[in-house]
């Protein structure tokens, strides 16, 4: 090779990828307003990012899939867990990991600050990315719950949670809210028995929960529960 | 040496090395919040994150700290003039020590921008672009005066131009998440994929011209064919940091591809080094810095090169980004590619600096600190990449939740551990051996082709 040959080289690759990739990021920045949901970006999601900065959160979480690797993965940590759940390891996460062997630093924020950065899991759980990560894919949730729920004869403990309302503040499938942890996911993490149990007295397990005590339903019918919720759990599709 | 104020290298070489040595220290207590449970009343004084952000900082300092000194070192000898400000190189090197340790102090009392490897405030940030940009002119005004342009001092400057503007896009507060890691990409990506492979292709192509004795017209004309292929790659394949941010679908096939191409220039720049080696007019001595040029292409090809290459296609990507495996990789490459290549000039240039007899040196320790700080990295990354398959499976695939797939990680971040204790022996009698260099012991084949 000559050494003109070697600097067309260098002049050429450098610059056609150059070209590519800054009319793909003017391209891209033409699109992020729809993909991320932009008009939502309101003022309290900015101070919600100011305070999860403020207090380093990303450098043990990853935040679609960037970060530490040390905690769990915080893109759809609104869709799985819900915003009373959000709250309460915010506010006490020594009381909420205290029986994890990874902990999580007591940082004493204000309600303001946890009720920003919940508005700032809000927004960042709605932004399209291609449905990552795959273990928190609400599209994969809603899909086996929706298969679940046409093969089976509606289950006892499925009527159950229609008869208490549970949907009010757990998604589950298309519908409910997100206070409360989505139903599938707390499915995959839980036995029936210690659903079972939890429902009985919610307190006990999470102090501070919203989550009323369902006390007057029997052993027998919170179990039912229970085993409904775990059988949502499907190891395949995710 | 043969000009008088390459001698301004020098502490910048020991600041470096005591940084590298915090550094692996702090990583050790990384991986032990592993495998430990940590109790609560520590986690709220020194968390893992205050004590990553002080890991990889370190890193980043002293890597930049070491390219730098590495500069004034080989600025004078290619342009063959003395350095235009050596006493203002002496105040750059006392403001980014003074900053460098200021952020660190900063991380401890929770001054940090919160930005994962760019924690460092906008003030800190303010101030480090003066001390760059006091480098750049000293640099750059060395050059402009002697007018004695070569490719590889040309390289170089780009390289750290290039660098500099790259931090501007790390700085700014960004609203939008997705947008704040697109330009977060700018500075990390284009820094180690961009950037500093420029540094190290010219500072690369110094040595093996110094070293070897090989004619500097074979060895410009390549850099110019690995440069090039580095920026081709390296440019178009930011995208395969896009795939799940919020970014169109088009990354996954601009990425996939770009990045699949990237060990291509790392793969020449292997071929370039050995047939330089293989065709030397000067003898191998001392071996040491040899084994460190050697040591330094193979694990940069497999760390950055295929480690890189191995979860960077978007369907594979898609179970592993954000994993173990990523740490994998980060660990491999950074000390494959860089840590490696500033080790490697620190002993070309030491004794050079000390004007010890035939450039020469009693090398016995550094052959420990070398292989013990090599396979010790090669051990933790390893036992990274099984942490992080054993992730991808069970978190990804099978739907386990984060806790419950970390538990059989825990082993895992043990052997990184123990690893972790071989890579910290290695470095300090790296360290001790680079700072106390002694001329080599008569008779054991010191100075026969000086």
């Amino acid at each position: 090779m000559t050494e003109k040959a070697a600097k067309w080289i260098f002049w050429l690759g450098t610059l056609s990828s150059l070209v590519l990739f800054l009319v793909l990021t003017v391209d891209t920045h033409s699109q992020f307003a729809a993909l991320t949901h932009a008009d939502q970006l309101d003022e309290q999601v900015i101070a919600g990012k100011r305070a999860f900065e403020h207090y380093n959160c990303n450098d043990c979480h990853t935040i679609l899939g960037f970060g530490g690797y040390y905690a769990p993965d915080l893109t759809r940590a609104y869709t799985r867990l819900g915003s009373d759940t959000i709250r309460r390891r915010l506010a006490a996460p020594d009381v909420a990991f205290a029986d994890s062997y990874r902990k999580m630093p007591q940082q004493n924020l204000s309600e303001q600050e946890i009720a920003d950065i919940v508005a700032f899991f809000r927004w960042v759980s709605e932004i399209d990315n291609h449905d990552w990560p795959p273990q928190h894919s609400e599209a994969r949730w809603k899909r086996s719950t929706e298969r679940l729920m046409a093969g089976a004869v509606l289950s006892p403990g499925a009527a159950l949670i229609n008869q208490e309302d549970c949907l009010t503040c757990h998604a589950l499938g298309d519908r409910g809210e997100k206070i409360g942890g989505r139903l599938e996911w707390i499915g995959s993490r839980r036995n029936s028995a210690w659903i079972a149990e939890y429902l009985a007295n919610p307190e006990a397990f999470a102090p501070g929960t919203e989550m009323p005590s369902f006390e007057h339903l029997s052993g027998e019918q919170r179990l039912m529960i229970g085993e409904f919720i775990v059988s949502l759990d499907t190891a395949e599709g995710r | 040496m043969t000009y008088r104020t390459q001698n301004v290298a020098f502490p910048y070489f020991v600041v470096a090395l005591l940084l590298f040595g915090l550094q692996v220290i702090v990583g050790l207590w990384l991986a032990i919040n592993y495998f430990f449970t940590v109790p609560q009343d520590v986690v709220n004084v020194f968390s893992f994150a205050t004590a990553r952000a002080m890991h990889t900082n370190l890193a980043v300092l002293w890597l930049l700290l070491g390219f730098m000194g590495s500069t004034f070192y080989m600025v004078p000898e290619e342009t063959e003039s003395e350095l235009a400000w050596p006493k203002l190189a002496v105040a750059q090197l006392v403001i980014l020590s003074l900053t460098g340790v200021t952020a660190l102090v900063g991380f401890l009392f929770g001054w940090t921008q919160g930005r994962p490897l760019l924690e460092i405030p906008f003030t800190l940030d303010v101030v480090i672009v003066i001390g760059v940009l006091m480098f750049l002119a000293n640099i750059g005004t060395t050059m402009i005066r002697a007018k004695r342009w070569t490719a590889t001092q040309g390289s170089l400057l780009a390289g750290l131009v290039f660098l500099a503007l790259m931090y501007l896009f790390g700085m700014p507060f960004y609203k939008n998440l997705a947008v704040d890691w697109y330009y977060w990409w700018w500075v990390i990506h284009l820094w180690v994929e961009g950037a500093w492979e420029l540094i190290a292709a010219a500072l690369t192509a110094f040595i093996l011209m110094k070293l070897t004795g090989v004619d500097r017209k074979v060895v410009e004309k390549w850099l110019y064919v690995e440069l090039g292929l580095f920026l081709f790659t390296g440019i178009a394949g930011t995208g395969h940091h896009y795939y799940w941010l919020g970014a169109p679908k088009y990354w996954l096939w601009v990425g996939g591809i770009f990045s699949a191409l990237e060990p291509l220039p790392i793969l020449l720049m292997v071929v370039d080094t050995l047939r330089d080696v293989r065709k030397r007019t000067k003898p191998l001595e001392p071996k040491l810095t040899w084994v460190y040029l050697i040591g330094m292409i193979i694990l940069h090809f497999i760390g950055a090169g295929l480690f890189g290459f191995a979860h960077t296609l978007p369907g594979i990507n898609y179970y592993t980004h954000g994993s173990q495996v990523t740490v994998s990789h980060g660990h491999l490459a950074f000390f494959g590619a860089y840590v490696l290549l500033n080790l490697t000039f620190f002993y070309f240039a030491i004794p050079r600096l000390k004007g010890l007899p035939g450039n020469n040196y009693d090398e016995r320790a550094g052959h420990w600190g070398f292989w013990m700080m090599s396979l010790g990295v090669v051990g933790m990354s390893l036992a990274f990449a099984v942490a992080g398959v054993l992730q991808s499976y069970l978190e990804r695939m099978m739907g386990q939740s984060y806790m419950l797939s970390q538990e059989p990680i825990r082993f895992w971040m043990f052997v990184v551990f123990l690893h972790g204790l071989i890579v910290v022996a290695g470095v300090f009698i790296t360290i001790k051996h680079l700072l106390t260099l002694k001329p080599a012991p008569a008779g054991a084949g010191g100075g026969a082709g000086s």
